[in-house]
C-alpha cells in the first residue's frame, strides 16, 4: 500500500501530562483524512509532532517514506519542500507582507525568482478568495479569517504533495468556509494532494473527509469513512457530532 | 538534623552548578549551530542588510548621546580631583584612555543591550510563541541561518564601530567642557588629548567591542529562540536576554582587560 504519512505508536508527553499515548495513523496517497477530537485532546500536538516540530517520547514517523525520526537536517528540509502546513494560529511572518507570506517557500525553498514567486502568490491569493489589493498589507492590518486565508495560499503556494491543515475553516462565515472546503476538495481531489487535516466543522468534515480518526485521551479510538460516521453507534461519535450535552464525554 | 541540612544545601549547589553546566552547553551548541547553518550558501544577504542598518544606524543617536554626556562628566570629576594637584594638564590623555579603553566599550554595549538585545528577544521570542519558527521550518528555511546567524554577524562587525564613534563622541564632549567651560586652550587641550594616545587604546576597545557585540546578540537570540509561555514568557525571557548581556559585558571587560593588557 503507498502510504504517504505512516505514524505508528506515537507517544508525547509534556512533563507528566500524557497527551499522545500511542497514535497509529496511516493516510494513503490522494487520500483526504480529518482528525477530530476534543478541544485539547492532542490534535494539533499530533501534527506537530509529525512534522518533526515537537520532539515525540517514541513512535515512528514516515512521510512519503522517509522516516522523519532518523533523517539529518538536510533531507528533513527536503522531505518539508514537499509539504503545506496550515497552522491553527495562522502563524504568518509578521514583519512580512501578505505576498512577501505567500511567496516565502517559493522564494526560499525552491529558490525561484521573486517576479515569478509574486506571480504565483497572486494566483493563490484569488483562490483563496482574497482580492489583490491587500497584497501590500501586514498581517496586523488583516481579520482574523482573513489572516487564516493568506495562511492557507501560503501553504498551498509551493504546490506540496502533502497538506497539513489545522482547522482551516475555523473562524470563517459559513460562504468562505464553503469556499475553502471546495478548495481543499479541489486539492485533493482534483489536483491528488494527500492531506492530514483536522477540524472541529461538522459540515466541512463531511465535505473534506474520505476517512476520519477520532482522538480521544491520547488515542484514535474510531477510525471510519463519512457514511459510517452518520451510521455508527459509537457513543463518543454520537455525542461529538451531535454536540449533545450528555454523553460519556461529560463524565 | 545539621547533617540532613547540610546535605540538602550540597544537593542544592550540585543542581545550580549542574544548570549552569547545562546551560553553557545549551549556549554554545546554539552558536556553533547558528555559525555552521550560516557561512554555508545560500547566503541570506537581505536579512543581514537589514540587521546592518538596525545595529549600525538606528542605535547611533542613542549611542551618540551617552557618549556625549559621559565624556562631559568625566572630564568634570577630572577636573574637581586634579585641580588640587595642579594636574590639570593630564586630564585631555585621561579622558581620552578612559573613553577608548573603557568607557567606550562598555557604554556602548550596555545601550545596545538595552536596545537592541532586547528588541531582538522580544521579536524573535515573539515569532516563537505565535509558531512563526515552526513556520520557517515548514517552509523548508532554516530558522538559525534565516534568524540568528544575521544578527550575530552584523553586531559583531557593527558594535566595534559604535564603539569609534562613542570614542570620538566622547572625546568632543571632553573638549567641550575643557574649552568652553573649564577655560583650557583649545589647541593646549587637543595637542595633550592626542599627544599620549597609543593606537592599543584604541584598538582594544574596538576589540572589546566585538566581543560584547557577540554576545548580545548571541543572548538576544538565544534567550528570544527558546521562549516559550506567550506574552508573559516573552517578557521574562526579554529580561532574563538584557541582564544576562550586562551582566556579562562587565564580566567579560574585566577579563579582557586582564588579557589585554
Ligand atoms: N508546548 C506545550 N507545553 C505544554 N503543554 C502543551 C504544549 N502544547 C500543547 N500542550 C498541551 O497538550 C494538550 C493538547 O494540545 P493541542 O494544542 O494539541 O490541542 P488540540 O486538540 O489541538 O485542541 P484545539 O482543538 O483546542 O486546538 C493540551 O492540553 C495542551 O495543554
Ligand atoms: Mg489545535
Amino acid at each position: 500500500m503507498d502510504y504517504v504519512i505512516r505514524v505508528e505508536n506515537l507517544k508525547k508527553s509534556f512533563g507528566s501530562r500524557i497527551v499522545l499515548d500511542g497514535i497509529s495513523l496511516n493516510v494513503k496517497r490522494r487520500e483526504s483524512y480529518v482528525v477530530i477530537g476534543g478541544s485539547g485532546s492532542g490534535k494539533s500536538v499530533l501534527v506537530k509532532c509529525i512534522l518533526g516540530l515537537v520532539k515525540p517520547k517514541s513512535g515512528t514517523v514516515e512521510i512519503n517514506g522517509q522516516n522523519m525520526m532518523h533523517l539529518p537536517q538536510r533531507a528533513i528540509f527536503q522531505t518539508l519542500l514537499k509539504c503545506g502546513v496550515l497552522f491553527q494560529g495562522g502563524a504568518l511572518f509578521d514583519s512580512l507582507n501578505v505576498i512577501e507570506n505567500i511567496s516565502f517557500g517559493l522564494i526560499y525553498g525552491y529558490g525561484k525568482s521573486i517576479k515569478e514567486a509574486y506571480r504565483i502568490a497572486m494566483e493563490k491569493l484569488e483562490l483563496v478568495d482574497l482580492g489583490v489589493e491587500i497584497a501590500k498589507a501586514y498581517p496586523a492590518e488583516l481579520s482574523g479569517g482573513m489572516k487564516k486565508r493568506v495562511a492557507l495560499a501560503r501553504a498551498i503556494a509551493t504546490d506540496p504533495d502533502v497538506i497539513f491543515f489545522d482547522e482551516p475553516t475555523t473562524g470563517l462565515d459559513p460562504v468562505t468556509s464553503g469556499t475553502i472546503n471546495e478548495l481543499i476538495v479541489k486539492c485533493t481531489k482534483e489536483i491528488g494532494i494527500s492531506a492530514l487535516s483536522i477540524t472541529h466543522d461538522i459540515k466541512s468534515l463531511k465535505r473534506i473527509s474520505d476517512r476520519i480518526g477520532f482522538l480521544y485521551k491520547g488515542k484514535i479510538i474510531w477510525e471510519g469513512t463519512n457514511s459510517e460516521l452518520t451510521t455508527t453507534d459509537n457513543p463518543y461519535i454520537r455525542q461529538f457530532v451531535d454536540g449533545t450535552p450528555n454523553g460519556p464525554f461529560s463524565h | 538534623m545539621c547533617f540532613k541540612n547540610r546535605r540538602m544545601f550540597l544537593v542544592r549547589i550540585g543542581g545550580l552548578f549542574l544548570a549552569f553546566l547545562s546551560a553553557i552547553g545549551n549556549v554554545t551548541m546554539f552558536s556553533v549551530n547558528s555559525i555552521v547553518s550560516g557561512i554555508m550558501p545560500p547566503y541570506y544577504l537581505k536579512q543581514i542588510v537589514q540587521q546592518a542598518i538596525q545595529i549600525g544606524y538606528f542605535s547611533l543617536p542613542v549611542v551618540g548621546m551617552t557618549a556625549l554626556f559621559a565624556g562631559m562628566a568625566m572630564t568634570l570629576q577630572c577636573f574637581s580631583g586634579f585641580s588640587e594637584l595642579t594636574a590639570e594638564n593630564a586630564i585631555p590623555s585621561v579622558v581620552m584612555v578612559a573613553m577608548t579603553r573603557e568607557l567606550g566599550p562598555v557604554l556602548t554595549a550596555l545601550m545596545v543591550a538595552g536596545r537592541l538585545g532586547a528588541s531582538m528577544t522580544a521579536e524573535i521570542g515573539t515569532m516563537r510563541v505565535t509558531e512563526q519558527i515552526d513556520a520557517l521550518t515548514t517552509l523548508s528555511v532554516n530558522s538559525y541561518k534565516y534568524l540568528v546567524f544575521p544578527r550575530i554577524l552584523t553586531g559583531t562587525i557593527l558594535l566595534p564601530f559604535l564603539v569609534f564613534i562613542d570614542d570620538v563622541i566622547g572625546i568632543l564632549g571632553g573638549y567641550i567642557v575643557g574649552v568652553y567651560y573649564l577655560n583650557f586652550n583649545a589647541a593646549n587641550y587637543i595637542h595633550n588629548t592626542f599627544a599620549s594616545m597609543k593606537m592599543w587604546d584604541v584598538g582594544s576597545g574596538l576589540i572589546k567591542g566585538a566581543v560584547f557585540g557577540f554576545w548580545i546578540c548571541l543572548m538576544g537570540c538565544y534567550h528570544g529562540y527558546f521562549s516559550k509561555g506567550g506574552a508573559e514568557g516573552v517578557g521574562r525571557s526579554t529580561t532574563n536576554s538584557v541582564v544576562s548581556s550586562s551582566i556579562m559585558i562587565l564580566l567579560l571587560d574585566c577579563v579582557l582587560t586582564f588579557v589585554l593588557f
